[in-house]
């Protein structure tokens, strides 16, 4: 017997030896550019070398093709700053939220992290983990070189907390060209019109909308539109700023009822609650043919043409949330995000003028073209495409009179919490509009002190 | 084997000298053997508790140095939280449900492959791996299988004309935390299992002869010798399927995230909500701090009360 | 055999057939998804592949994978090895020797079965950049170990009170004192308690995920958990490649539990009683 427990030893130990040698040699360079770029010596977690800098940036691009684009960028800020060590840690979206807080908590946070803007982000900055970017952001009017919108996101108490990089991404009614064709259905302009595509749909068998509404999310889409085609962008930008709002107006109650009704009507596939966006289970219903719509931001074109090129270029194609006709909104309005990821430098960073200077690379000429190859609409003044889809997608957005933000990223987190609990609710009709109102408008008063 | 196991050790203490051992010597084992794992549990254990107890009397965001001091407040906001009730009684129906079907068909699955031994083995094999599934990739697979309109349970269910019986399995309030109980069973039945296996190998073969020999059924074989043989692991297994259910986190996580309006939320993902979501880090604290003290009681009570007196 | 008796083995086959369908194939379904492309996986989720591509496994193969392999390997076979010694010398004591802290101190390693761990991670995190060891692989086995062991130490316990008293007091009258009891005899006989343990500890750090996330952060430094990130993006999932991924990263956790099985065998204690 203690011969096997020696055994187990020494088999501790070869593992141990053999794992040693993987780490030393760069690891996955055989598969070419669109491979992790991991194990290089530029991010070898070694200590700094006395004089050189080291700056820890974190980012969300997880997979191999976002991973690349921002490799390429800290590649060429190496290039041209040799003195500064760059460790880049590309993490998962979800564990990302969670590691950023423990090592804030523990004071401990990277000296580049990505946000979404809005209420979150505002939350560091009120704890004064942010540093404050409105300076370098005027040098030389650095700040012209984003769409307003953009740089307005990241914007609170007249200072600039973030660099909006990656994407222009808006929610859009996406459907199947086919099956419209097929029941002579058109894009609606109205919202009436709509209500009917959704009875004809139904008629022929087929489900209006595909929703994976397990993460909320997706499902708040529709209650943001029918709030913002029924009163306007001020409706929500005054309840959320306090400032003579209330989440209890009855525009917010009118929406939740329609909502509800377009529920009733049977207008979601079934199981909506329970589906999840990110395992597919909305394009299995569109994919399948048993679901002609999906209400979904703008991310989802390249969504689909990685799927399947011939769906992409035959079936997809999108319109915008239809006019509400005794509603106030303007119908160009749109729901969204200008820049979706942002990205913040830490007030611990040691070399905070060299992270800024890393960020400025993120969204160069060059990253603003390559991105743009990928399929996404950097948030910069004239930007151009060739890509005829995206063209639209920029058209809609320059259009709209006014881009709002996810209630869920504008809003402080508890309170984004609440809005996405009370749309899931309403969807489940497990809870009235009203009372959603109230839980939203008792949830401010707390979050906002007023 | 064993005649020659005791025969060596006869005639290696006929050489050595006769010794007792010393209560120091005693003394010196306890502290040695007990050293590590008490050092361990120290840093990792028993200084996160405290820490979490001193964060439940403050109000945090988790990301500031600040931490404000608001003695039992949070507690109190705890005792009227109906988001933590709910939470609570959901840990207790997976308990109960837990309780009920892991155990007896672990135990089940144990015996037949007792019984089967090496013929068996492939059986014994593939019944391991639901527990060597990460919960990552049982639940997006369950997800699949619970889909209404693509999901095999769906289908099975329209296929033999018992469509009128599917729900919305993830989606449905009523049912989402039955769907997923289910499959929380299937990953850890082979737990049980293998526990009971393991300890059924302790029984010695002769037992079961010399049953046979005086006529004894399987079934009185089963049930009068071999349970109460096992009473001691099956205690044991209880009390880890006990705390288990109260402190669940993984597979409701991945599958649900506690809802569709918190229908499935449980303790636990109310305090990573709270405390990772939601910037109360204070609040989370408490709700962990209340968690473990309603588990230690619960624990420490069944304990006691199945306490077998020592022969 | 009677009529009786032989349809209750009939019933008892067909249900542990079933139990090894619902057992099996949701393992199947995996393995088989790793053979699709997404579009054919998202229309055509449980039908089988039309061809048995090989792309998703090259890719993963061709990427981190053997990186992410010899990660877990280390830190899971490290921490295994430890906890099977904290454990078994702890739950001798517990279980054999008698002494007033006894009660109390066991109080303690159910506290460490108690508590959640998501309340620990800043406490850990702390403690690890604080030591220096945060985005190492050594930063993990602290935790994973200190986790393991209240469950190890709970179940060893029990496995340790039912050997019978008679052979270690047979020792005892001979001169064998505790240490020497521990190391001859209990420990050789605790071997399926040991086994159970190891399979089951070495299943559990496998595929953890949460302390590996939150301790480390370069890619050098994962572990085969974290290794789903390269196919997930923020708004898409590579299902397919990701359901690959698993079903690699499950393998060796079958040959370690083929490998430790064949310690759970009958007769060892049958061998010691009859002497």
């Amino acid at each position: 017997m203690r011969s096997k427990r020696t055994v187990a030893v020494i088999l501790a130990l070869v593992t141990l030896l053999s794992a040693c040698a993987p780490v030393a040699t760069p690891a996955p360079q055989a598969a070419g550019p669109t491979v992790a770029p991991a194990a290089q010596p530029t991010q070898a977690p070694q200590a700094a070398k006395p004089g050189e800098k080291k700056i820890t940036f974190w980012h969300i691009g997880s997979d191999e093709g976002s991973q690349k684009l921002i490799q390429d960028s800290v590649d060429r800020f190496i290039a041209a700053n040799p003195d500064v060590q760059v460790e880049v840690v590309p993490l998962q979206n979800d564990p990302f939220k969670t590691k950023l807080k423990v090592a804030m908590g523990a004071g401990d946070p990277p000296c580049i992290f990505p946000s979404w803007s809005g209420g979150p982000l505002y939350e560091y900055v009120k704890a004064g983990q942010v540093v404050d970017l409105t300076e370098w952001m005027n040098k030389d009017n650095y700040k012209n070189h984003f769409v307003d919108a953009a740089i307005n996101q990241a914007t609170f108490d007249s200072k600039i907390w973030g660099v909006p990089v990656e994407n222009t991404a808006v929610a859009l009614i996406f459907y199947n060209r086919q099956i419209f064709d097929k029941l002579g259905l058109k894009p609606p302009q109205t919202y009436d019109e709509l209500l009917d595509i959704v009875k004809k749909l139904k008629d022929a068998g087929i489900a209006p909308f595909a929703l994976a509404n397990k993460t909320k999310w997706p499902g708040s889409m529709y209650y943001m539109y029918l709030v913002d085609r029924l009163g306007g962008p001020d409706v929500f930008r005054k309840a959320a700023t306090r400032t003579g709002g209330s989440f209890e107006d009855p525009v917010f109650v009118e929406a939740g009822k329609r909502l509800q009704d377009l529920v009733k009507a049977g207008a979601f596939a079934e199981g909506y609650n329970g589906l999840d966006f990110d395992t597919g289970q909305s394009r299995m219903l569109q994919y399948s043919g048993k679901a002609a719509m999906e209400l979904m931001g703008t991310w989802n074109i390249g969504v689909f043409k990685g799927d399947n090129i011939d769906y992409y270029n035959n079936n997809m194609g999108f319109f915008p949330f239809p006019a509400l006709k005794d509603g106030k909104g303007d119908p160009s309005d749109v729901v969204g995000t200008i820049g979706d990821n942002f990205y913040s430098i830490s007030t611990k960073c040691k070399y905070p003028q060299e992270a800024f200077a890393l960020i400025k690379y993120l969204i160069d000429d060059q990253a603003v073209a390559e991105r743009g190859k990928a399929g996404l609409i950097p948030p910069v003044k004239g930007f151009m495409t060739d890509d005829p889809v995206l063209k639209q997608v920029i058209s809609i957005v320059e259009n709209a009179k006014n881009v709002q933000l996810w209630y869920d990223q504008y809003l402080p987190p508890d309170l984004g919490e609440i809005h996405k609990d009370t749309s899931q609710a309403l969807f489940g009709l497990t809870m009235t509009p009203e009372e959603a109102a109230k839980q939203m408008e008792a949830g401010a008063k707390k979050a906002f002190g007023k | 084997m064993g005649d020659t196991f005791m025969a060596t050790a006869v005639s290696d203490r006929l050489r050595k000298p006769r010794r007792r051992a010393s209560q120091r010597e005693y003394t010196l084992t306890i502290v040695l053997f007990l050293l590590p794992l008490f050092a361990l549990l120290a840093v990792f254990i028993i200084w996160p508790i405290i820490s979490s107890f001193q964060l439940s009397l403050t109000k945090w965001n988790g990301i500031t140095t600040a931490r404000e001091f608001i003695g039992f407040a949070n507690w109190l906001q705890l005792l009227r939280d109906p988001v933590f009730w709910k939470a609570l009684a959901n840990n207790i129906l997976i308990v109960v449900l837990s309780l009920v079907f892991q155990l007896p068909i672990g135990m089940a699955l144990a015996v037949l492959l007792d019984k089967g031994g090496k013929r068996l083995r492939v059986f014994k094999t593939i019944y391991f791996f639901p527990l060597l599934m990460s919960s990552v990739a049982s639940g997006i697979l369950f997800k699949y299988v619970y889909d209404p309109t693509f999901g095999l349970v769906s289908s099975f269910l329209r296929g033999v004309g018992l469509g009128s019986l599917v729900r919305n399995w993830l989606g449905d309030p009523q049912v989402v935390l039955f769907s997923v109980l289910a499959v929380i069973c299937w990953e850890y039945i082979p737990f049980y299992m293998i526990l009971f296996l393991a300890a059924m190998t302790g029984i010695p073969e002769e037992l079961h002869e010399a049953a046979v020999i005086d006529g004894a059924t399987e079934n009185q074989y089963f049930w009068r010798i071999t349970l109460p043989l096992l009473y001691g692991t099956i205690r044991v297994a209880a009390a880890l399927s006990l705390i288990g259910s109260l402190k669940y986190f993984d597979l409701i996580w991945v599958m649900t995230e506690g809802g569709p309006t918190r229908a499935t939320e449980l303790m636990a993902t109310y305090m990573v909500k709270e405390a990772f979501q939601a910037f109360h880090m204070g609040y989370g604290s408490t709700i962990a701090s209340a968690m473990f003290v309603i588990i230690m009681v619960i624990a420490l009570v069944v304990l006691r009360i199945t306490r077998r007196k020592e022969a | 055999m009677s009529i009786g008796g032989s349809i209750k083995r009939s019933v008892i086959y067909l249900l542990a057939t079933l139990w090894l369908l619902v057992a099996g194939v949701p393992f199947y379904f995996m393995a088989q998804t790793g053979f699709k492309k997404q579009f054919e996986f998202l229309t055509s989720i449980w039908g089988l592949p039309k061809q048995f591509i090989l792309t998703n496994y090259a890719t993963i193969l061709r990427g981190n994978f053997f990186h992410f392999l010899a990660n877990s390997l280390t830190v899971v076979s490290v921490s295994v090895f430890l906890i099977l010694v904290v454990s078994s010398l702890a739950a001798y004591v517990f279980a054999r020797i008698r002494f007033g802290l006894s009660g109390v101190l066991f109080t303690a390693v159910i506290a460490g079965l108690v508590i959640p761990i998501h309340v620990t991670l800043i406490p850990v995190y702390l403690l690890t950049t604080r030591v220096g060891l945060y985005d190492t692989l050594w930063a993990l086995v602290g935790p994973y170990v200190a986790f393991s062991i209240p469950i190890t130490v709970f179940l060893l316990t029990e496995f340790m009170r039912e050997i019978p008293r008679e052979l270690e007091d047979a020792a005892r009258i001979d001169g064998c004192g505790p240490m020497r009891s521990f190391f001859t005899l209990i420990l050789p006989l605790s071997m399926p308690g040991l086994a159970t343990m190891a399979i089951y500890n070495a299943v559990f750090l496998w595929n953890e995920f949460v302390f590996a996330f939150i301790l480390t952060s370069s890619t050098a430094k994962r572990t085969l958990p974290l290794g789903i990130w390269e196919y997930q993006g923020q708004y898409s999932a590579n299902i397919p490649i990701i359901m690959a991924l698993l079903t690699l990263s499950s393998l060796p956790l079958i040959v370690a539990y083929l490998i430790g099985q064949e310690r759970l065998v009958k007769g060892i204690m049958a061998g010691a009683l009859r002497g």
